[in-house]
């Protein structure tokens, strides 16, 4: 089990914790309208920092973005009164799309444009020494990064972690929001009878964790006793209408044998009309519909990579101060599931709560959080693997379990070539970016090899990839629909995969795994930190198998799949 | 509106990305979602963009797209008559 020793909100409404908790407690919200900004033709609300809010937060030489990381996680490390340089803490960030206002139309990206290098950036301006880790997984990122942080320490590879979510706003996200006719140009409703859509918002949230092994014993702390990240694998961008993905993370972390003790479902609530209704059925499904619901979106807007973090980090304050936050923007229920949510903060004796997030790419997750531990945990041994089958695939060359294989290429792109020769019959494929075309015809061909049951849905299997290049062709294409301010016509397909978490969502779909889907950007490969991501990984009680490996897409000439099929060996 | 007919075809094949499809592939009469060409709701709203894009029409909510992209004569009928450019 892991605890937290200290965290950090900076938001709009404050940079440190007690003063956005201060702000939420008043009744506060950062959503404000702006009209013509970024010259987007439809007006929108969001949460954004303001100039004088953003040089106060600046480090000369980092971006706006890492700026914003490296002031939370200061405030927290200091609290935490920790030595972040030696070699036992870990550095994980949770991120959407980090330094993605720095791509320009036309231009190759420069080195910032790479989430690894980004998180390098920040590693060196918080004095950390390990290989950063960063979780991308569109909207629960910042779950996301807390579970493989929370998995990385009970493995024992670290004894703290710095984990911290973030995201900042710019025409990019707003642009491929509203053509996906998500953003409403009203302050958002969570799980209201009205609600119209999202408010976009930036923000940053740190927590600093630490392992059983080394947590101080003469203060409570906030312990986190279960988290599971889980896949619908039903589309790319909406949620499933049974919830099916959402509730087995609920299921995974062992809440509902505890269900009378919590004192909140933290839901997503984004106030669009697809998640709500879909957590609304989850929560009923996997049995917890008794549990006050709330959502804090009405006063931060939907911060991405920040949500999972920031939200975590307030619901743990309210219950401190023996209080569930209220539904800003909630009035009446306007979901399916029978749940009950308030729109006023309300007091509460119990001290545990789960926190539930769901985004893009079929991706949800949740975490169970309790100021007094309630569940039994038994001490696991780390687990090991064997390598079932292996599939390579570069410009010009296949190779599966280490025999070479011909590929009929016309002169034509050669993965197309492959997806013909070795696939064929799946016509999503032309929809995909290349990163995701490129992870669907190699974990196809390795599964082929593997020649086990197909299609069928399996709770069991993870597909977790470590990546470089992000979604570079995605984000460069979709920025050339949006750079003209006379000729922005964003077009709502190429933004989906501009999250280059759908390269591991392609292959859940395709294969019905609902199992834990995630991908993790590196400054390189490095099999070391991707062997022990693995290993922690497994620890997953419902993970018995997994597809993993590198896999990077720069251009044609530039690309490379290394995929495995692993399966869990405990002695 | 054959005419109109055929240009929406090769539009809808391209920003679609229906790339093993020609427009003798698709029947004007058609349903364009459901079983037909396998389109989802991303799809429809990159039609929507396809309108505002090519033709100069906003559909502002999405859900009047339900009645206008039944199929691609619809299509040409609502064109027709809304276009500004």
């Amino acid at each position: 089990m892991v605890y937290c020793l200290a965290d950090n909100v900076t938001s709009p409404l404050g940079t440190t914790t007690e003063a956005n908790y201060e702000a939420l407690v008043g009744g506060q919200s950062a959503l404000q309208r702006y009209e013509g900004r970024w010259h987007l033709a439809e007006p929108f609300v969001a949460s954004l920092f303001g100039s004088e809010q953003e040089t106060a937060l600046a480090t000369p030489g980092l971006t706006r973005f890492e700026s914003l990381v490296v002031a939370s996680a200061r405030r927290a490390v200091a609290q935490s009164g920790i030595d972040v340089t030696t070699s036992r803490v870990a550095l994980v960030i949770g991120s959407t799309k980090g330094n993605i206002d720095c791509l320009v139309d036309g231009e190759e990206p420069s080195q910032d444009y790479y989430m690894g290098d980004t998180a390098q950036h920040i590693a060196a301006a918080l004095g950390m020494t390990t290989q950063p880790i960063v979780a991308c997984n569109a909207c629960i990122s910042g779950v996301s990064a807390i579970v493989v942080a929370m998995r990385l320490l009970d493995a024992g590879y670290y004894d703290y972690a710095v984990v911290c979510g973030a995201d900042v706003q710019s025409k990019f996200t707003v642009a491929g929001f509203q053509a996906l006719k998500a953003v409403s140009a009203q302050p958002c409703r969570p799980f209201d009878m009205e609600r119209l859509g999202l408010n976009l918002g930036e923000a940053a949230a740190t927590m600093v964790l630490c392992s059983h092994r080394v947590a101080p014993r003469d203060r409570a702390l906030w312990a986190i006793e279960g988290g599971a990240v889980r896949n619908d694998a039903f589309h790319v961008s909406s949620p499933s209408k049974n919830g099916e993905g959402a509730r087995l993370a609920l299921c995974a972390t062992r809440a509902a044998e505890i269900a009378d003790e919590l004192a909140c479902i933290n839901a997503h609530g984004t106030a669009t009309m697809f998640n709500d209704q879909m957590e609304s059925v989850a929560i009923e499904r996997a049995g917890l519909n008794a549990v006050p619901v709330n959502a804090l979106k009405g006063y931060y807007g939907h911060t991405m990579g920040a949500a999972g973090v920031l939200e975590t980090v307030m619901t743990m304050h309210g219950i401190d101060h023996a209080t569930v936050l209220g539904t800003r923007g909630f009035e009446e229920r306007g979901v399916s599931g029978k749940i009950t949510l308030s729109p006023d903060h309300q007091p509460t004796a119990r001290d545990s709560f789960v926190k539930m997030i769901s985004g893009f790419g079929g991706s949800n997750a949740a975490l169970l959080m309790s100021k007094t531990p309630k569940l039994q945990h038994a001490e696991q041994a780390l687990p090991g693997f064997v390598v079932t089958h292996r599939v390579t695939m570069l410009p010009g060359s296949l190779t599966v379990d280490g025999k070479s294989v011909d590929v009929a290429c016309d002169g034509g792109e050669w993965l197309t070539a492959v997806y013909k020769q070795c696939m064929g019959n799946y016509p999503k494929f032309y929809k995909m970016d290349m990163l995701s075309r490129l992870a669907l015809v190699a974990s196809d061909v390795l599964l082929q090899e593997e020649g086990g049951a197909r299609f069928e849905p399996c709770d069991s299997r993870a597909v977790v990839l470590f990546n470089h290049s992000s979604s570079r062709q995605a984000d460069s294409d979709f920025l050339a629909t949006i750079a003209r301010d006379d000729e922005c016509f964003p077009s709502p397909s190429l933004f989906v995969y501009t999250l280059p978490n759908m390269a591991v969502a392609e292959v859940a779909m395709r294969n019905q795994y609902h199992g834990e889907t995630s991908l993790y950007l590196l400054p390189g490969r490095d099999d070391d930190t991707m062997r022990n991501i693995v290993r922690a990984s497994l620890l997953d009680a419902g993970t018995t198998s997994m597809i993993t490996g590198w896999i990077d897409f720069e251009d044609n000439d530039h690309f490379v799949a290394d995929l495995y099929i692993i399966e869990k060996r405990i002695d | 509106m054959e005419e109109l007919i055929q240009e929406l075809k090769e539009r809808i094949i391209d920003a679609l990305n229906l790339e093993e499809m020609t427009p003798d592939d698709i029947d004007a009469q058609a349903p364009l979602f459901g079983e037909g060409l396998g389109l989802d709701s991303i799809d429809a709203l990159e039609l929507i963009v396809l309108l505002e894009k090519n033709y100069g029409i906003r559909l502002a909510n999405p859900a009047e797209g339900k009645a206008i992209f039944a199929s691609v004569e619809t299509i040409a009928r609502y064109v027709s008559e809304h276009r500004t450019k």
